[in-house]
This record gives C-alpha cells, sequence and structure tokens, in this order.
C-alpha cells in the first residue's frame, strides 16, 4: 500500500461517524439485516397475511405517496413536525417546572415533604386514565394534549434532578461553605455542574417517555401528528400507512435522543457520562 | 449429554403421538361445540340489547359461555374484528365495505338495524346553522369510519361543499357527549344514546340519517360471523342468528317491555329509551330475505348496492385503496342461515 492509498483510506475514514467504526456498530447492524430479511422472507412467500404485514416495497411506497401526496390533507412531514412540536413545548415547559422544582426537593427536607404526595400519587398513573379527564377539563384543542405530554415528562424529570442534587459529594459543598461561596455560587457552580450528568440522563429517559405517550395524545380529535396518522389508518386497516408510521416515529425517536445527547455534550463537556 | 438427548427426544415423541392418537380417537368435527363464543355488540339502540338482556343467545346454547363486549363504533369494531377479538360483531355499511375490500374473513348473515333518526347531525342552536352551507367555519365532530361520517362528507359533497372548509374532528360518541358539554362544538352527526346528551345542552337536530336514506344513502348495521368460526360451527351461527331474530320479533312485539330493556341496559330514563327505540327501525326477520335488504342465496338483494356505493365513496376518499365489483360483495353476504332459520 503506497503512501497515496492511506491517505485516501483516512480520507474516507474521517466521513464515517466514529460510532460507526466501532466492531459493536457492525454487530447492531446484523441484528437489523435479520430482522429486515426474514420481513422480506415472510411476506414474499406469503407466510403472512398481506393485510396484516405488508411487504418492505408496500411500506416504501406508502412513505413516497405520504411525503409527497400527504395523508388526509397534510404531508408527512407536517405530521411529524406537528407532532415533535407538541413533545418540544410539553417537555420544555416540563423542564422548566420539572428541574428547579427537583433542585428544591434534592436540596431541602420540607421542599420534599411537601411537594412528595402530589407527585408520587399521579406518577404511576396510566396516561389514558388520566386524559379523559383532561379533556374534560380543558377541552379537544392543543392544551390538552399538551398537559398530558407535560405530565408525562415531568415525574421522571423531577426525580432524576432529586436524586442527583442528594448524591453530591457533601465535601464539595463543604469546601465551597468554608471558602465563603454564596448561595447564588453554590448553586450555579456546584450543585448544577455536579448533578448536570445525572439531570440530563434524567432528561433523556423522561424525553423517551413522553414520546411513548404521543399517541395516546394524539387520539383525541387531532387532525395532523404522526400518533394521529397512525390511530386513523388503523381504522381503516391501512397497515401500510401503520407501519410505516411506526418506523417514522421509531427513527425520530431516535433522532430526538441524539439531539438531547448533543445539547449535554455543548452544555456539559466536561462529562463522557450520557455514553453512547 | 448423547444420551439424555436420546432420552428427551423419545419422550418427546411418545408424548407427542400419544396426543395425535387421542385426537384421532375423538374427531373434534363430530362435537362441534365451541367452549366460548364472544359477541361484540355496538353501542347503540337496536334489539341486541334485547338479546342480551334476556339471554337468548345463552338459552339457544346451553354449555356454552356466552360473552358479550360492548365496542364504541365501527371502527373499534373493525380493529376488534382484524385482532380476531371477536366472534360475532356489528358493522355499519362504511366499516363493512372497508372490512370487505380489505378481505377481512367476516360474512354478513343478518340485519341488526336501519338507521333512522337514532343516528343525526345536532347543531348548537346558537350557533344558527340553517343548512350545510352555514357549516363553514364551524367545527364538525363525527366518529371517523363510522355511517355517519360516511352521510356528513356524503352530504357535503352533494351539496358541493368543500370539507377543508370546516374543521372535522374525529371523536368518539361519549368524547362528542363530553366536548358538547364543554362548548368546544359546533355540530355532530353521532347516535344515541350520546346524541340525546347533546340535544339537552343547547343543540337542535339538523339532519338525521332518516332523511338521507330517502336521498339515496341507506345507513345499517349488518350482523358478521368471523368465518373460521361459520366454518368450525355452522349449527351455532344458526343459532346466533335465531336467538337475534327472536330478540328482534320480542322489540316489534313487546314495544314497553322493550323500552325498559333499553332503558335499563343503558341507564336512560324510559321516556328517552321510548323515544330513542322509534328512531331505529328493525326489520322482521323474514323481511330481511327480500331485495331491499339481504336478498336471498340466489338473488342477493340492495345491501350489495349499499357496499358497492360507499365503498365507491371511501375510494374517492382515498380511505379505501381501491374498489370491488358487486359479486365480491354479494359474495360477502351470506343469507344462509337466515334462510334456514325463517323456514
Amino acid at each position: 500500500m503506497n503512501n497515496n492509498q492511506i491517505k485516501n483510506k483516512r480520507n474516507i475514514k474521517r466521513f464515517i461517524p466514529p460510532f460507526m467504526r466501532k466492531k459493536t456498530f457492525a454487530y447492531s447492524m446484523l441484528t437489523v439485516n435479520i430482522l429486515f430479511i426474514t420481513w422480506v422472507v415472510v411476506t414474499e412467500t406469503g407466510l403472512a397475511d398481506e393485510l396484516f404485514l405488508p411487504g418492505p416495497l408496500k411500506i416504501w411506497q406508502s412513505f413516497i405517496e405520504v411525503s409527497t401526496e400527504g395523508y388526509q390533507g397534510n404531508t408527512l412531514f407536517v405530521h411529524v413536525f406537528t407532532s415533535v412540536n407538541r413533545i418540544l413545548a410539553a417537555f420544555i415547559m416540563a423542564c422548566i417546572v420539572g428541574i428547579p422544582m427537583g433542585v428544591l426537593m434534592g436540596a431541602s427536607k420540607i421542599a420534599r415533604a411537601l411537594l412528595n404526595p402530589l407527585i408520587e400519587f399521579y406518577r404511576p398513573l396510566p396516561p389514558l386514565g388520566l386524559y379523559t379527564l383532561l379533556v374534560m377539563w380543558l377541552g379537544i384543542g392543543e392544551e390538552s394534549k399538551l398537559a398530558l405530554l407535560f405530565l408525562a415528562a415531568l415525574p421522571g424529570l423531577i426525580i432524576a434532578t432529586i436524586q442527583a442534587v442528594q448524591n453530591i459529594d457533601p465535601v464539595y459543598l463543604r469546601v465551597a461553605k468554608g471558602l465563603g461561596a454564596s448561595k447564588k455560587t453554590i448553586l450555579f457552580n456546584v450543585y448544577l455542574p455536579a448533578a448536570g450528568p445525572t439531570i440530563l440522563a434524567g432528561m433523556r429517559i423522561s424525553l423517551g417517555f413522553t414520546y411513548t405517550v404521543l399517541v395516546a395524545a394524539e387520539i383525541v380529535a387531532a387532525s395532523a401528528g404522526i400518533g394521529w396518522m397512525i390511530w386513523d389508518a388503523a381504522k381503516f386497516l391501512l397497515s401500510d400507512v401503520v407501519i410505516m408510521g411506526l418506523i417514522v416515529l421509531g427513527l425520530t425517536g431516535i433522532g430526538l435522543d441524539i439531539f438531547m445527547r448533543f445539547i449535554g455534550r455543548i452544555l456539559m463537556p466536561w462529562t463522557r457520562y450520557l455514553g453512547p | 449429554m448423547k444420551n439424555i438427548l436420546n432420552k428427551v427426544s423419545k419422550t418427546l415423541f411418545g408424548s407427542l403421538s400419544a396426543m395425535t392418537l387421542l385426537m384421532m380417537t375423538f374427531p373434534i368435527e363430530a362435537f362441534a361445540k365451541p367452549k366460548k363464543i364472544t359477541v361484540g355488540y355496538l353501542n347503540l339502540v337496536n334489539a341486541q340489547l334485547v338479546t342480551k338482556n334476556l339471554g337468548l343467545i345463552q338459552k339457544e346454547m346451553p354449555g356454552v359461555e356466552v360473552e358479550h363486549i360492548k365496542v364504541g363504533g365501527g371502527g373499534d369494531m373493525l380493529r376488534a374484528i382484524a385482532a380476531k377479538q371477536v366472534d360475532f360483531g356489528g358493522l355499519g355499511n362504511p366499516p363493512t365495505a372497508i372490512g370487505v375490500t380489505r378481505q377481512l374473513p367476516i360474512d354478513g348473515i343478518m340485519v341488526l338495524n336501519m338507521l333512522d333518526f337514532v343516528e343525526a347531525m345536532v347543531v348548537r342552536t346558537d350557533a344558527n346553522i340553517k343548512s350545510f352551507k352555514d357549516l363553514k367555519g364551524k367545527t364538525v365532530a363525527a366518529p371517523f369510519g363510522s355511517t355517519t361520517h360516511y352521510l356528513l362528507l356524503q352530504a357535503l359533497a352533494d351539496e358541493g361543499i368543500d370539507p377543508s372548509s370546516m374543521t372535522i374532528l374525529d371523536l368518539r360518541p361519549n368524547d362528542i357527549a363530553a366536548a358538547w358539554a364543554r362548548g368546544d362544538l359546533d355540530a355532530a352527526w353521532f347516535w344515541e344514546p350520546n346524541l340525546d346528551k347533546a340535544v339537552k345542552r343547547g343543540g337542535n337536530i339538523f339532519m338525521t340519517s332518516g332523511i338521507m336514506e330517502k336521498r339515496g344513502y341507506p345507513t345499517w348495521d349488518v350482523g358478521v360471523v368471523m368465518k373460521s368460526f361459520a366454518k368450525k360451527y355452522p349449527e351455532y351461527v344458526e343459532k346466533f342468528v335465531k336467538a337475534e331474530c327472536a330478540g328482534i320479533d320480542f322489540w316489534i312485539n313487546n314495544p314497553a317491555k322493550t323500552a325498559k330493556i333499553i332503558a335499563e341496559e343503558l341507564s336512560l330514563d324510559l321516556e328517552d329509551a321510548t323515544r330513542m327505540m322509534k328512531g331505529t327501525e328493525m326489520v322482521p326477520c323474514k323481511k330481511q330475505l327480500t331485495s331491499q335488504y339481504m336478498g336471498t342465496s340466489d338473488d342477493i338483494g340492495g345491501f350489495a348496492d349499499t357496499l358497492v356505493k360507499t365503498s365507491k365513496f371511501l375510494v374517492s376518499q382515498k380511505r379505501l385503496p381501491k374498489q370491488l365489483k358487486r359479486k365480491d360483495y354479494e359474495k360477502f353476504l351470506d343469507p344462509s342461515y337466515l334462510e334456514k332459520v325463517v323456514d
């Protein structure tokens, strides 16, 4: 191999993201490929009823069709955009409320005792049960949908933040106090940097959970959104649209997670806690 | 190690062959009797409530467990059928058209009811809606995929009104009632027993499914059976039809008692139940075999035409990928059980 070839190889390598160079990535691809091949075989040989499991080609066609012509008045992009908007709006609101609440509850026993009953009670409630009430209170518009997503996001954030704050090494606090740091300095220079990584991990999990509630939130009186599209298509037995929607839903979820990790790396470059 | 494997395979083989022998000595077909049947019934006012309340199906099938599952609307019923969660179900003509065109393994065996003013479009009195044109810019609800959604879009198409000029929302009947109570909706086309709640809270009836029938768009619910069940237990399909026919006869002959049953089943006042009953037309089983309804095995009746018309409309709405021929819809309708029961 001459120098030029080696150089070329390096150049190519530069375009492949780091995670794809790992051996584990190859194993992951193996799983994906096996799944895909099974899908092709099962549908091509007629083992699966086409009504319930259409082949990959059918799904691709429906992807193209919904992307260009749309499903019931909106293109796929609009459906995804509407849903991601709902999720992010609700999630950001939940962060604004949940993280300070968690810091407060982690730092003060009284605050924890005051707020705990509230959170512990509604946390295990199934979202759909809660939703009926939300629709009665807030109506069938965006408010009830956002409220449901908000309530789904909140407990995970609060609990992660409480834990993050409680796990801070007390030595840090003592040293800061001993050196005469003000409360504000302690909050911004001790609490947040030390608790940050755990809070971010909590945010990732919470966002994932919020995402799982999406279809439920879009069942009642929506006319756009990827969750609604899946729900509506199921009513008309359009299984190609349903499966295509689920794949898009999954990929969007992965996209959101990567986005969260990216934010974490920017906000907290001192930690590699978030991992792969 | 090899020894163990050998033993395992021998025991496995032994027990398997024993089971095969057992199965051969007791042929299932000869005793064809289901352990349990599941009847999905629609949450509306028809004689299935009478059949259920009087336990008529149970009387026809001693020793068989009969389970009734209440299903909100046609869209949900279609899903229950696709998932094989029911043996018998009821479907309006649009979900039927969808199911048959998508080749769901079901047969239509009888007329459950014809829909008159039990399904109607209620409009908020202060919204001042006097014609379909007045709906522009308003919020209208209907359960998507159901008979009333179909009639709403059909009526708009006939009047040349673009559905996108208003907000049409997909809500289930009980959600419509809740949203109506909050004042979120200007109009809704759905059915009893929830329809009445909207009328009582500042609404009035603007259009009924009965009027649409006179305009050439009949809507009905048909009783369906899973093909696999019908093949395995044909006598039990007959028993089911016999029980439902008895329920229909009871409805026609004992209106006062029926009203009491409806009131009990749906937790309604007797007065409301009596009025709602009049909005549903029950067809005696003998009459179901005439050309207006199911027709006979040799000459399938008007229901096939309704299915052709409905699916044509759904194709134009992009809710169905393709249209089938009349004879495909004829194949779905199977009056043979009715014929045996009526004779």
